[in-house]
């Protein structure tokens, strides 16, 4: 399956196609976000709602197991309504188009 | 000192004759001869995306499909298609010969 | 007259042979030069990446590979990199 087939000419096109969707937002400073995307520009800034944001928080005990234990803690939080300030943005996955 | 060198505007144009081949040299040359193909895309944060490239644009914003993520070696998760903010690009690679 | 010569005239001239990137950060590459352009992203063959850790340096080898020039420190011509000096 290539580009043409999919209707994909620009990276962009793959965050219209997403307008109404859910999609998967990965930001810097190990934060992800989940909602459905109502706008985005050329910075990539986007609108988002129902979202749920997902902080990834690694401390690791070098004084327990020195460079072994490390505990994860995720933290969780709803929006109803996100600016998402398009600088920030790693990685949008759209919802799968199969 | 120095006058026998050739004119200002087009110092090596009398070299080789233009390679037959459309995957050498500029940078736009590699990225025509890469979409379609697959990739790794290396962020700087040194995080791994592997799929198959869709298309870009002149930000080196990405489209990926059929992405795996890598961290530290190990898959840590799969998207069908994957947006990548160009700011955060490091390389592009060619994963499979162009 | 003293002979004016552009940095990227520089580079220029090393298209085709092997040549050192230092990056901003705790990275540098080598490989053959195919390319670059204004912003001075380069197209690199037979790249080694050398990532330098505090548990040491490791190396990556990689085949064709556009290195976004955002990141890039200094260029050193003709150097087989870290392993040579």
């Amino acid at each position: 399956m290539d580009a043409s087939s999919t209707g994909i000419q620009e990276p962009f096109d793959l965050i219209r196609l997403s307008l109404s969707e859910r999609v998967f937002v990965k930001l810097r400073g190990d934060r992800q976000l989940s909602g459905v995307l109502h706008a985005y520009d050329g910075h990539m800034n986007l609108i988002l709602s129902d979202v749920e944001e997902t902080i990834m928080i690694v401390d690791v005990d070098e004084e327990v197991q020195p460079g072994a234990q490390r505990t994860v803690n995720v933290a969780k939080r709803k929006m109803d309504m996100l600016f998402v300030r398009g600088d920030g943005v790693i990685l949008v996955s759209p919802p799968s188009r199969t | 000192m120095d006058d026998n060198t050739p004119p200002p505007p087009p110092p090596e144009e009398n070299s080789p004759p233009p390679a037959p081949s459309s995957h050498t040299g500029s940078p736009t040359d590699f990225l025509k001869g890469v979409v379609g193909k697959r990739v790794i895309v290396r962020l700087t944060s040194g995080v791994d995306y592997q799929g198959v490239l869709s298309c870009l644009d002149g930000y080196m914003n990405i489209a990926l499909e059929q992405t795996e993520e890598h961290v530290n070696g190990v898959v840590t998760n799969r998207y069908g298609d994957a947006f990548i903010r160009g700011n955060n690009v490091l390389y592009i690679s060619a994963a499979e010969p162009i | 007259m003293a002979s004016q010569i552009l940095p990227l005239e520089l580079i220029d001239r090393c298209i085709g042979s092997r040549i050192w990137v230092v990056m901003k950060g705790d990275r540098e590459f080598t490989g053959k030069l195919l390319g670059f352009d204004d912003f001075v992203n380069m197209v690199l063959e037979d790249v080694t990446e050398y990532e330098m850790t505090p548990e040491g340096r490791k190396t990556t080898k990689l085949a064709q590979t556009l290195l976004n020039g955002n990141n890039i420190c200094m260029l050193i011509p003709g150097s087989a990199g870290p392993e040579e000096s």
